[in-house]
């Protein structure tokens, strides 16, 4: 490349990022999200479920007992487990499942849920009538499920007892000697690289496929339709410096996107490893080096095959039109990658496009570098983004993107 | 006898099966302004275009005095298009320096010829403001200082004066006459007779993808032996014109046939309109 083609491919780059940077709502789509969304995500999210959980304890919460003699510690039980419960008479039933003429009590709320219980000489028979769209009455049947199983187990307890049998070992008859996680040899870095290899390469290809649609449509379908392709394409640069700037610049944004994902993600994972929930995953210089580079081929052709797409619209709907759907290019093969297995997998599956890069980063991820795999998926990637960028020139090379609907 | 800057020979462009322009011969000398005259359909843009280098010719040759083809020698040329092609969320000055970065001038430069056109089309305050505000004229303004600031030999102007106001226009023709008298040379695009009078030194008549004369407006009227130039024009533009060549975008057979689909038929009668009602 010439000094005058590298200044000129410079400069629509730079112009394109400042252009695009200058529309706030941009910077929040940009920064701001892919920055929070991972902390929000693992972080947040579990803060407020707790508290929701917390919520739902205090609840004080009444029920009725429907019974022809409620078994002594059943009652017990019920007391200490934030219930007020009122006991009936068992209503004629064929079976105790069928609310009955109490349907309108559960479901006018004037109780949260009904128990029913019943003795059949050995054995009894029960039922829980409750409304599942309320949380109360899901929260009542809940409580009434655990002080029940708790229930169940004594009197199991006490049956074996009276038996004449040791109630540990007839109920745990085969046990884990020591520590069970002592037993995995995985190194817990490798675990966590599995986990994370469960997830991070799906994030990263969606988010860098639906990240650079809107910067590819406002560069080339949103400037045919403002009419200011034409004054650009009279300028002394070619079609190809052309695409090549408005690469750049696409590919600098969703770069930008991808690494403040990337950075909210490992906040998240460092804060969740404080807490013991997952650990920092070991990679070696050369995995690392070899997920930035399938990371950069990946989004050659993601951000090529976009702009080509976006080029080919004569505006912005059309190409959002387009481009939304497309991403499904994307999501499935991803997650079709979710479910491969890697324990000795066949070499072909590297050499299928986005399944190749995502198989790579998975592969990575766990710290597995094998030189057949990378070569099959390093090459394929190069051909696979050489062929979106020939399909993005040949778009920028058509005579009609001049034309525009306004 | 004036230098010749660009030579059309024999040009003709298609668009598919349609020919929007039909073996055009014309020379553009220095220092004289030229009007395209025509209908919209005529072929004055896609002439524009073929000129900017923007459109390749499906065959003739569009060169440079030196031989040169234009797509290869960009930095002769100052182009405004129709549509100003102005990027709303830069600053006037931002725009002009863009493309003159894209022609290699550098900005001090650039600054310098801006300053001075600005002056005359009293823009000056105007160039650190967000061209998203700007009214018509302004943009045109704008576009036309951005076509100047790389020092081109040659201007292509599209519809210049279209769709501003009166004092705009003035302004706008004023500065052109001026670049002329400095030695400039510009092609311009009108469908306003009366404008490419006053303008032009010399006015090309264009027609469904022809030139049907080329010459002063004195040679005009005696050629066609008429008293004014409206008369000129209606007797060599008798054949119906065409729509637009450019706007028949390709459409795919699924498009056009869901396009039909799901338009309603237009009603032909009061009748009808009222039933639909």
């Amino acid at each position: 490349m010439s000094d005058g083609s590298f200044l000129r491919v410079r400069a629509i780059a730079k112009k394109e990022i400042v252009e695009f940077s200058r529309d706030w709502r941009t910077i929040i789509a940009i920064i701001v999200i892919p920055l929070l969304m991972f902390p929000l995500l693992f972080i947040l999210f579990p803060v407020l479920l707790e508290s929701e959980a917390a919520e739902l304890d205090a609840l004080e919460l009444s029920i009725v007992v429907q019974t022809d003699g409620m078994p002594e510690n059943l009652a017990e039980n019920l007391s200490l487990s934030g219930m007020n419960y009122t006991v009936e008479l068992l209503p004629n039933l064929t079976h105790l499942s069928e609310p009955g003429l109490d349907i309108e009590r559960v479901r006018g709320s004037s109780t949260d849920a009904i128990l029913r219980i019943e003795s059949n000489e050995d054995v009894w028979g029960y039922a829980i009538i409750h409304m599942s769209t309320s949380e109360r009455s899901n929260e009542a049947r809940s409580r009434i499920l655990n002080v029940l199983s708790e229930w169940e187990d004594s009197e199991i307890r006490e049956r074996i007892e009276q038996g004449g049998m040791d109630v540990n070992t007839t109920l745990d008859p085969l046990r884990w000697d020591g520590e069970i996680a002592a037993g995995d040899v995985a190194t817990s870095g490798e675990q966590s690289g599995m986990i994370l290899s469960m997830f991070i390469p799906l994030v990263l290809a969606i988010w860098t496929y639906s990240s650079a649609i809107q910067p590819s449509i406002d560069m080339t379908a949103g400037e045919r339709e403002r009419g200011t392709l034409e004054a650009l394409l009279s300028l002394p640069c070619t079609r190809m410096e052309l695409l090549l700037g408005k690469w750049l610049a696409v590919a600098s944004i969703t770069g930008v996107g991808v690494l403040l994902q990337i950075f909210g993600l490992l906040f998240a994972i460092g804060y969740l490893a404080s807490s013991n929930f997952i650990g920092v995953p070991q990679l070696s210089i050369v995995s690392i080096s070899l997920i930035i580079v399938s990371i950069m081929l990946f989004a050659i052709m993601v951000v090529a095959f976009e702009l080509a797409l976006a080029m080919r619209s004569h505006s912005v709907k059309e190409a959002g039109s387009i481009l939304a759907p497309a991403l499904m290019l994307i999501l499935f093969p991803a997650l079709f990658t979710q479910l491969i297995n890697l324990d000795g997998i066949e070499g072909f599956w590297f050499a299928i496009p986005v399944v190749n890069i995502l198989l790579a980063l998975r592969e990575l991820l766990m710290n597995r570098v094998i030189t057949e795999h990378v070569i099959i998926w390093a090459i394929s990637s190069v051909v696979y983004a050489s062929l979106a960028a020939y399909y993005a020139s040949r778009q920028f090379n058509r005579e009609d993107i001049v034309t525009s609907l306004s | 006898m004036p230098k010749s800057l660009l030579s059309i020979q024999e040009v003709s462009k298609n668009f598919d099966e349609i020919e929007a322009l039909h073996e055009i011969n014309l020379e553009i000398y220095s220092g004289e302004i030229v009007g395209l005259v025509g209908s919209n359909g005529a072929g004055k843009t896609t002439l524009l275009r073929l000129m900017a280098g923007v459109y390749k010719p499906s065959k003739g040759s569009v060169n440079l005095s030196n031989g040169e083809s234009v797509t290869t020698m960009r930095h002769e040329l100052g182009v405004v298009p129709e549509s100003t092609g102005l990027y709303s969320r830069l600053t006037a000055w931002e725009n002009i320096r863009y493309h003159s970065r894209m022609h290699g001038i550098p900005d001090k430069v650039s600054w310098a010829r801006t300053e001075k056109f600005a002056e005359l089309l009293d823009m000056k305050e105007s160039l650190s403001r967000h061209t998203k505000g700007f009214s018509r004229g302004m943009r045109q303004k704008t576009a036309l200082l951005r076509a100047l600031a790389h020092g081109p030999n040659i201007l292509l102007l599209d519809e210049p004066t279209a769709g501003l106001d009166i004092t705009s226009a003035r302004t706008v023709r004023a500065m052109v006459r001026q670049l002329r008298d400095e030695g400039g040379t510009v092609v311009y695009s009108t469908h306003q007779l009366a404008e490419a009078q006053q303008v032009c030194d010399r006015i090309v008549i264009m027609h469904n993808g022809e030139i049907r004369a080329d010459g002063s407006p004195a040679k005009l009227l005696s050629d066609t032996d008429t008293e004014s130039l409206e008369e000129a024009y209606v007797s060599l533009t008798l054949d119906q014109a065409r729509t637009r060549q450019e706007d028949n975008d390709k459409e795919s057979a699924f498009s056009g046939w869901w396009r039909r689909l799901s338009t309603p038929r237009t009603p032909a009668t009061t009748r009808e309109v009222m039933e639909d009602e």
